[in-house]
Formats: C-alpha cells, structure tokens, sequence
C-alpha cells in the first residue's frame, strides 16, 4: 500500500451536481480544490442508449455504473427482512454514481420551492411521529442562488407565468417548446380554474455557454443528451473549475473516512483510487486540506459521516444529536395514466415535460402540503407496455400487439413529487455484517415514510385525474400508494440544517455543527424536500456554501 | 445453451403466441429467442434453471391435455393453454420453485422487454415494433456531445 500526502484548500467528496457546483465556485475563487469522485468521467458514448438499462429503466443493470457488484446496500423492508441490493434494483435507491451524478443523467426539472416548502411546522404543526420542522433559512435567503443556479448552469423557463415564486430575473433561455398535449392540457386546467404554465427546464433550448440546443430526440431521461444540451454540473461548473487550472479532478476515488485531529478539526480524507489511470488495482491514499466538503449524496454522505467515527466522536462525524442518516426522504409520485381523444396529432418529442401546475403545492383541505404536476418525459415503447396501457388490456397475444400499436401514442400521463412528512425512522445506518470491495460497512436502508405522507399523495392522484378527466382524456386509470421508504433519486435529508445543534447535523449554511471545517453540499441538507424535484435546491445551496467557504478563506 | 433443443422448441412456439406475427412481424422473426438465449446466459443466468424447468413443465402440461408437445398444438389449444397457467390452472405438478403463472409471466415480460427494446439488445430486429407503433429515437447520427 502507499501513501500520498498533499495539500489542498478545499477537497470535495463527489463530483456529482452539489460537489461540481461547489467546486466551480472555490476554484474560480482561488482556492486549490481537489475533488475525489468514485466513478468515472463519462463521455456520451461511454453511455449506452440501453433500453433495458438506463437510469428510468435498470432492470439488468444501468448506463452508469462501472463495479455494480462492488457497491452493495442492505435494505430492510418494513417487515423487518433485509437483503443486499444492487444499483439497478429500486431497493437500492441508486441515483448515478459518475462525474456529474444524477444530472448527467436527469430530467432537467429545475424547480425553485415553494416560499411555504421552508416552513412547513409553521404552516401546518408536526404531526405525531413525524421529524417535519422548519428550515433554518427562508425563500429569501435561497432566492439570490436560486438565480445563480438558473444562470450558471442554465434553466429554460419563462419567468411571466411562474408566480408561485417570486423571482428579480428572467430565466436565460427561453421555455421548451409548447406541445399539441400541452395545449390540451392547458385546456383541461382553464377548465377547472387551475393555473398551468411551462415548466423551467435546464436544458438549452438555444445556444448557452457554447453548447448546442436541444434537438427534441426520444431518447431523453436517463440518457446522455447527444448534442449536450442537458445542463448539470459536468458541463458547466466542473469545467470551469478545471478550467482555472486550481482544480484536480480523481475519478475512480472512493473516500472512505474523513480524518479529523482531537479538536475535532477535519484534517482530511483517507481514500482508495487506482494505482494508474487504467489500473484494475487500487491503493489507499491520504489527503489534506484546509476545508473538507461531503457531497456523495443523501445516502453515502451519510455513510461517510458514520463511517468517520474516531474515539472524540464514537457514533461518526456530526451525530452528536443523532440526526446523521435519519429523516431520510425522496418524493412520493402518484402517477395517472390516460388516452388522448381518438386521432390526436402527438408528434412525442423531448423532453417531453411540458406544462405543470402548482395548483396544489399548499391549501390543499385535510392534507399537509402537497405537489406540483406535470406531464411526463418523451416515454421509450418498453416503459409504455410495462406500466402504461391500460389495466384491462391482455398482457400477451394479437390483442396486446394492438393495443400497442393503436394507444402508443395516444398515452398520457401525470405525476406529481409529493412533499414528504419525514420520519427520523426512514433512515441511513452502517450495515453491520455486509461490506463495500474497499472491506468498507454499506448503507443499510430501513423504516418508511409517515403516514401523512400517504395521505397527501392520494389527494394530489386524485387531483391528477381530475386534470386527465377534465382534458377529456378517453380513459383515466391509477394505482393506490401504500406506506413504504422512499429516497432513490430524489434522496435527502439524512444531514438537515438546522440552527441549533440539538436538532440537526450542520448550521444553516451547510457547516458540520461541532466541526468548523467540515460542509455539505448535496440533498443531504435538506430539511424537506418541498413539493418539487429537488435539484435546483441542492444547487443553490452549494452556491451559497461555497460562496461563504470562499469569503472566509 | 442454458436450455435443451425441446426446451427451445417449446420456447420458441410459446414466444410466437405471446407476441405473434400479423401484419408487422412477431416475437420470433425480431429475434426475441435469441434476446432471451442471451439474457439467461448473462444479466439472468441465475433464472436458467428455473426458466428451463417451467418449459419442461409447459410440454407436460400439454402432454397431459392434448397428448402432444407444446409446440406441435394448433395455436388456439396453444392459447388456451397460456391463459390457464397464467391463472395456475395446471392439469401436472409443478415444482415448489416454480408456479406456472410465474413462469408464463415472466415469459411475457422477457418478450416484450426484448422485442420493444433497441434493437441493439437483439430481440427487435431491424426496429421493427419500433416502426409498428411510431416510435423512433430521432437520435442525431453524429452526436454533438462530448
Ligand atoms: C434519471 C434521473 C432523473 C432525474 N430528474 C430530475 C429532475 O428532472 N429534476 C430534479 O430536480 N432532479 C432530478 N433527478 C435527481 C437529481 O439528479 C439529484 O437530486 C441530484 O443529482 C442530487 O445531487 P447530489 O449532489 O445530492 O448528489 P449526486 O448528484 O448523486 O452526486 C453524488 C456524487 O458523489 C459520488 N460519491 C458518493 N460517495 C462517494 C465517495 N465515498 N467517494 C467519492 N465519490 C462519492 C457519487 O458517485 C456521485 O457522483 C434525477 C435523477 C436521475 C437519476
Ligand atoms: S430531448 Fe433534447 S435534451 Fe433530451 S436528450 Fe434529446 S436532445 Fe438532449
């Protein structure tokens, strides 16, 4: 084994979407950042246009990662039966484990919350049982990197039509193109009174920072995007922080523990990377740095917390309150499928998402918070035959080829991230017997959501067929949500700010309480994760951390 | 070869009613044979066994029925045959490891995975499911990306 030391301002863990950002932002602000990632620096075509195994469609596998056996979790389910998972089962509750993570390979909804998503105790008390609290900032406090984010990575919105937010700019590309089922659908709001707008997407729908536009291909979600116009932190944030020539990016890295002295004091990270470039072998490494930033996502970062405990901090970094790994959350997605009217002209392009409602995100009677909704992504013919034709359709034989031939383009559908009422029960623990290639304890995933939030997704499904129905969809067909965890792509919360150390794990910027050099910058901080996809979020969080950690140094 | 020459007859005749030709072709011209052949020698090679089992079990079933091998029946005693096990109407013991709907539907799944997926993956030749229903990538021929 060998050691290398060195010396670095600041070193990222994770060159996902919070850890890209932060490291665009450092380095350009002078700081000598080293960002370690564990997977691998992807070009588009290292990335198979797999139809069977993507990032909306893993069934054998996905388009990402690179050592799937390498990386098992435990999950648990409620029953208490736990069993090792892999990346591309939803046990596992993967996002993407590669430069630019989840946004090399997302959808591209890049919502701001909801001004009442920050204070959700305020608006409707916590309800027994639950973890649900306010956040340590507000709106406001977001606001200004909320706009950064729209900027520097590149949201298409337009800004006269998204009220529920208050905003100072326009959005820098103008919205996706409106859809014959957009239109449609437009209709069927007007219908019921309810508001309906384009939703912002972080996709260029003209040319921005020297990338091409969009060419409404059908192969969108879960895919790499073959003219690049799918903006994340790989192609905006962490090139110009390569670009300042500050910024050493490792791939294949995989930190295993944050070293801290006896004060407390993060000092560095221990982790393990290949011992050249194309080296199956890897060798254990050390480095050091001032500022130490997690941004591995809800779940490993977590992990990784856990997994750096020392004798000052026997129960891991930041768990003096045992909040470390708990309330974690993703979105419940009641989903509501249809047909459009007989002979409707649907040209199905990408990406596919084009009018939303906030109709429902708050006020809603009986419920705590709720969704946004929107139309889906352009949808391959295998996600249509598995979960969209109708129930009644045979499964098999001549009349199942009909239907989809007849119906394929006549599919529609609804869903809505449901704002979840967490449960400290929902909740990122170190496996105790299963272990990583590195010998490293894995995630063990167990509990479920609350109960509330239960509730309110089955109010926003039927708020969702009322939309379908009210359109004059043919059909209009769901399935009930039952009680369960959820995280997966979505994942937050297991690290949530919070003013005062007793009831969370860092401040209100994201600093580790108790470690005054040690932040995090991914879901991980979120407190709740509002009633909408939550990416935009993370990013203007690591804005604003990393914009703090660059005035101090 | 996961599976014994019977055993592919009889995948290859139940393949051909789960999803049959008409106009536009089925499962067996796109190749989705092939696709599952592949599929159980890799991603599912651990469903090999169980897999060959249940096709074992379908020509005893209709054996027991119809005194002949699965694939030699017409295609509407074929039929009739598919729709009972999917409910676990079965006429022979099957094994504990394998109940008969869970094999024709996890047949059912293969088939369709593979004849409407890329074509790359081998069970859709040509794209053709893809022409059948309207679909295509509009993928540019020289990406832009990086
Ligand atoms: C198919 C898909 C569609 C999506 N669509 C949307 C959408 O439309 N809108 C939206 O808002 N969100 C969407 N998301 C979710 C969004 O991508 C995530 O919310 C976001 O990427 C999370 O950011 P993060 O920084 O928390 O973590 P990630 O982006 O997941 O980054 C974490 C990174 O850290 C690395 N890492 C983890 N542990 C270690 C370690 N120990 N050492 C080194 N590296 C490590 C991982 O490999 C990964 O690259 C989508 C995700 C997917 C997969
Ligand atoms: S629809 Fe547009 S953004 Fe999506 S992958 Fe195709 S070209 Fe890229």
């Amino acid at each position: 084994m060998n050691a290398s030391h060195s010396i670095y301002d600041v070193i990222i863990v994770g060159a996902g979407l919070g850890g890209g950002i932060a490291a665009g932002v450092l380095a350009e602000a002078g700081q000598r950042v080293l960002v370690l990632e564990r997977g691998r620096d992807l070009r588009y075509r290292d990335i198979p246009g797999d139809h069977l195994r993507h990032h909306r469609l893993s069934l054998y596998g996905d388009n990402t990662t690179h050592d799937p056996a390498g990386h098992p979790r435990v999950f648990v389910d409620p029953q208490g039966g736990s069993r090792t998972v892999f990346p591309h089962e939803a046990e596992y509750h993967n996002n993407a484990l590669t430069v630019g993570g989840g946004s090399r390979v997302w959808g591209m909804q890049a919502w701001r919350f909801h001004p009442d998503d920050f204070r959700m105790v305020t608006r409707y008390g916590r309800p027994a049982g639950s973890s649900l609290a306010d956040w340590p900032i507000t709106y406001a406090d977001l606001a200004p990197y909320y706009e950064r984010a729209e900027h520097e990575v590149g949201v298409a919105g337009d800004h006269t039509t998204t009220h529920y937010a208050p905003r100072e700019r326009a959005f820098p590309l103008p919205p996706v193109p409106s859809t014959p089922t957009g239109a449609w659908l437009a209709r069927g709001a007007a219908k019921l009174g309810w508001n309906a707008f384009t939703p912002p997407l972080a996709v260029n729908t003209a040319p921005y920072q020297g990338r091409a536009p969009c060419v409404q291909c059908r192969q969108c979600i879960g895919f790499a995007c073959p003219t690049d116009a799918r903006n994340g932190s790989h192609n905006t944030l962490l090139p110009r922080a390569l670009a300042t020539g500050r910024c050493t990016l490792i791939t294949r890295a995989h930190v295993a523990r944050v070293l801290t002295d006896t004060s407390g004091r993060a000092i560095g990270v221990e982790y393990f990377a290949p011992t050249a470039p194309d080296s199956a072998q890897t060798e254990r490494r050390t480095a050091f740095a001032t500022t130490i930033i997690l941004a591995g996502g809800a779940i490993e970062t977590a992990r990784l917390l856990l997994l750096s405990n020392s004798p000052q901090h026997p129960h891991g970094l930041g768990n003096h309150s045992d909040h470390v790994g708990r309330h974690l959350q993703g979105h419940y997605y009641p989903v509501v499928s249809g047909l459009l009217p007989a002979g409707f002209e649907n040209p199905n392009l990408g990406p596919g998402v084009s009018i939303a409602t906030t109709q429902f995100n708050h006020g809603n009677p009986g419920v705590i918070g709720g969704a946004m909704l929107a139309n889906d992504f352009v949808k391959l013919p295998i996600i249509f035959w598995r979960s969209h034709l109708p129930p009644d359709i045979p499964r098999w034989g001549l009349a199942n080829k009909k239907a989809m031939r007849e119906l394929y383009l006549r599919g529609i559908d609804l869903r809505g991230p449901v704002q979840e009422i967490p449960s400290p029960d929902s909740r990122v623990t170190l496996d105790p017997h299963v272990r990583d290639r590195f010998d490293l304890p894995v995630a063990r995933l167990s509990g479920t959501t609350h109960p509330e939030t239960v509730r309110t997704a089955e109010f926003i499904r039927a708020r969702a067929e009322d939309w379908l129905r009210a359109a004059g969809a043919e059909r209009v067909w769901s399935s009930a949500m039952d009680l369960r965890l959820s995280a997966s792509q979505h994942q937050a919360g297991t690290a949530r700010l919070a003013a005062d150390p007793r009831d969370g794990v860092t401040d209100s910027f994201g600093r580790v309480h108790g470690h005054n050099n040690l932040w995090i910058t991914d879901g991980s901080l979120h407190v709740t994760n509002g009633g909408f996809n939550p990416a935009l979020t993370i990013m203007a969080l690591a804005f604003r951390a990393a914009a703090k950690i660059a005035a101090a140094h | 070869m996961p599976l014994s020459p019977t055993q592919l007859n009889a995948l290859r005749a139940l393949l051909d009613r789960l999803i049959p030709a008409d106009e536009y072709p089925g499962a067996l011209a796109s190749g989705t044979d092939k696709f599952i052949l592949q599929l159980l020698t890799h991603s599912c090679a651990a469903e090999a066994t169980t897999l060959a089992q249940g096709l074992t079990r379908l020509d005893a079933e209709a054996n027991s029925c119809h005194g002949q091998r699965f694939a030699a029946l017409p295609a509407t005693a074929q039929d009739a045959l598919i729709s009972a096990l999917v409910q676990n109407r079965t006429t022979t013991p099957w094994p504990a490891t394998v109940s008969a709907a869970a094999f024709v539907n996890r047949l059912i799944d293969l088939a369709a995975e593979g004849f409407y997926a890329d074509p790359a993956n081998g069970g859709n030749r040509d794209a053709a499911s893809w022409r059948m229903i309207g679909y295509d990538p509009l993928l540019p021929v020289r990406p832009s990306a990086p």
